[in-house]
């Protein structure tokens, strides 16, 4: 089992006939995803890498049955195509786009809780499912099929995490990129259920960084709900304060809330398994895969 | 994007919340010809962007003609925090008789809005919630609704505001958050809020976050942006799209990568082994070899760059460009050392292109193999 997305999902890409969203389309095909549908509007009738293009996601969804949208669209845009795709009745939307404005976030995040759907991003570098399926942009020759669920704040530690696991055979059940901007659609606390009901994940790695209180949250609900162990990477622990660090979550602020100490301080009392870097957390994965 | 309080203040009369009548000088001499224009006293603020302007003298007093000339020479030689003060603010002095508190600011973990009042205010937010805790309300405004009379109805009975201020309150807490939702706001804070000696209430000063990736809709503070970075490469920077962060003023060593992740994870193992990193930039994703050649000059610029950490994870990023990149610009980063970590697309070809390179580069194995290589040779 693997949880938001396998092989039976069947996947629209809003934003389809641009340059990323063509090539990424090749490349989720390739992997074995049902990419079923793209929708761009005003190129409807086009087809791309074989998948019929609507302009609308209605169209998509009635036509195809579609049950997950990735959205290749700028973030100027991205509040548009989000909330066709959420309004649309689409349950599972994932978007990519680095830098959505903060107040587009805050109305969606709470749109799409009131209509029963998972908005997973912006920044996000998707969703994989090792071995089934992926929506989004990640190198998928590093991913293998696993007990270890990941979700992350940042694509690069998420590679970085997974391509080390790669070298010691470790696989993966379902990584999912939560996302880096200030506004998540879905944070941490959101996805802990899931990992926690599914079968095929034993232990859950969680990579955060400054910024925010994400992590402070999951504490909170791990130390509640959580059996299975979490591992957990905060990064930015030597950023300067009241400076964004590339991603637009990622800043402490003046007076020291969102500090990478505070968040490790409650992740270890709720009982997480802190690490260092990306190789200490994946010798503690390893630790915990051989304790079994 | 926080903004100079002059510039807050432009935006509170564009809603005619009322505030301070001012006007922005440039230099002394443009100050000292407020004279005749701006009736003594008058307030001359320095427009920094740091706190603590008060404390450092950044604000003065004039009560006539010499006493201008004197503090506009005064100001304009100041540094606060090692900031040059190169705006200052004048305006006829307000004789005030209370100072209030209030805020509309942003709650990321609730993910609302939230305003902020106290009708005890001039000193900090976190002063107030200990001196005051009983008279600081806290109300969340919910990002799909307008703000509505019954909010602002429990934020004045909640605080006790007296009846004759809430006619002015309630104007000036609309028109807040009107500037709050269309300006894209992080934070949008008036501090003091001051009852003027006429028992009016008036912006004493402003603060205006405005979030950066939202600045696309607002090409007038857009503009602004540029006008106010202190740091020269941090726009150079900004002009190819990549993100130049200085980190610390010592240390030597500079990190480049391909992601804010990587680059704080580099960061903090490096600052673990005792070694300190003095800038950072972000190439984002899809460098070509044209922009990894400008990324490392732009990073060279600052002089105290001796090493550079090139730590590239590719997705999408390929390694054979950011290969080529490094071999263009060898013959202009004189006396620069440089550790490369390559990993992902096309890997084996990039590395082929830099084997043939200087003694000048090193390569990694991975990012804790670049962190050791740093430290055998400048660790203590």
């Amino acid at each position: 089992m693997s949880f938001l997305i396998d092989n039976e999902t069947r996947l629209i890409v809003q934003g389809i006939t641009g340059r990323e969203g063509a090539f990424h389309t090749e490349q989720m095909l390739i992997y074995g995803t049902q990419v079923v549908a793209g929708v761009t509007p005003g190129k409807g009738g086009a087809e791309v890498h074989g998948v019929p293009v609507y302009n609308t996601v209605m169209e998509a969804k009635v036509k195809h049955g579609a049950n997950a949208a990735v959205l290749f669209v700028p973030p100027k845009f991205m509040y548009g195509a989000a909330y066709e795709a959420i309004i649309s009745g689409i349950p599972l939307v994932i978007t990519i786009a680095e830098g959505v404005p903060v107040h587009d976030m805050l109305r969606l995040h709470h749109l799409a809780r009131e209509k029963g759907c998972r908005l997973i991003g912006p920044n996000s570098f998707g969703i994989i499912s090792p071995g089934k399926a992926k929506a989004g942009f990640m190198a998928h020759r590093i991913f293998s099929e696993g007990s270890v669920g990941l979700m992350s704040r940042s694509a690069t530690n998420a590679y970085e995490t997974v391509f080390l696991m790669q070298q010691k055979g470790i696989g993966q059940s379902t990584c999912i990129g939560v996302g880096g901007d200030m506004i998540p659609g879905s944070p941490f606390v959101d996805m802990l259920p899931l990992f926690e009901a599914d079968e095929q994940t034993e232990i859950i790695v969680m990579i955060g960084e400054i910024g925010g209180g994400e992590e402070e949250l999951a504490a909170a609900y791990i130390s509640e709900h959580v059996t299975k162990p979490v591992v957990a990477l905060i990064a930015g622990k030597n950023a300067p304060k009241d400076t964004s660090m590339g991603h637009a979550g990622a800043i402490v602020s003046p007076d020291g809330e969102g500090s990478a100490e505070n968040k490790e301080a409650v992740l270890r009392a709720a009982g997480v398994h802190i690490a260092e870097g990306t190789e200490h957390l994946v010798e503690i994965v390893e630790q915990l895969i051989k304790g079994k | 994007m926080k903004l100079l309080e002059y510039k807050a203040h432009e935006i509170y009369r564009r809603y005619d919340l009322p505030c301070m009548n001012g006007m922005v000088a440039s230099s002394a001499e443009e100050l000292k010809a407020m004279d005749g224009r701006i009736p003594y006293p008058m307030v001359l603020k320095s427009q920094v962007q740091t706190g603590g302007r008060g404390k450092a003298g950044g604000i003065q007093f004039a009560e006539n003609r010499k006493e201008l000339e004197e503090k506009a020479d005064f100001l304009f030689n100041l540094k606060i925090k090692d900031l040059p003060v190169e705006k200052v603010f004048a305006a006829h002095k307000v004789e005030l008789t209370r100072e209030m508190y209030l805020s509309i600011t942003l709650d990321r973990k609730v993910k609302q809005a939230v305003m902020i009042f106290s009708p005890e205010g001039g000193v900090d937010i976190n002063q107030i919630a200990e001196e005051n805790p009983d008279k600081l309300v806290t109300v969340y405004l919910p990002p799909n609704e307008p703000l509505q009379d019954f909010t602002l109805q429990y934020v004045m009975d909640a605080s006790g505001l007296d009846e004759k201020y809430r006619a002015d309150f309630k104007d000036i807490a609309g028109k807040l958050y009107r500037i709050f939702t269309e300006y894209n706001c992080l934070l949008a804070e008036i501090n003091p809020l001051v009852v003027t000696d006429a028992g009016r209430l008036l912006a004493l000063d402003g603060k205006i976050d405005i979030d950066d990736n939202a600045l696309f809709k607002h090409e007038d503070v857009r503009l602004f942006r540029d006008e106010i970075t202190g740091n020269p490469l941090v726009l150079e920077a900004r002009s190819f799209d990549f993100l130049y962060i200085p980190i610390q003023e010592k240390g030597s060593i500079a990190v480049i990568s391909n992601g804010s992740g990587m680059i704080m994870s580099s960061i903090d193992l490096i600052s673990k082994q005792g070694m300190a990193v003095t800038c950072a930039l972000d190439l984002g994703g899809g460098a070509t070899s044209d922009r990894i050649k400008e990324a490392l000059r732009i990073v060279a610029e600052n002089p105290k760059v001796e090493t550079i950490f090139l730590n590239i994870f590719g997705g999408i990023t390929r390694c054979d460009e950011i290969a080529n990149g490094i071999m263009g610009s060898l013959s202009h980063l004189q006396s620069i050392w440089l550790v490369v970590r390559l990993e992902g697309t096309n890997k084996e070809k990039g590395l082929a292109i830099l084997e043939s390179a200087s003694d000048r580069v090193t390569l990694a194995a991975g990012l804790k193999d670049g962190v050791s290589i740093l430290e055998n040779r400048l660790g203590a």
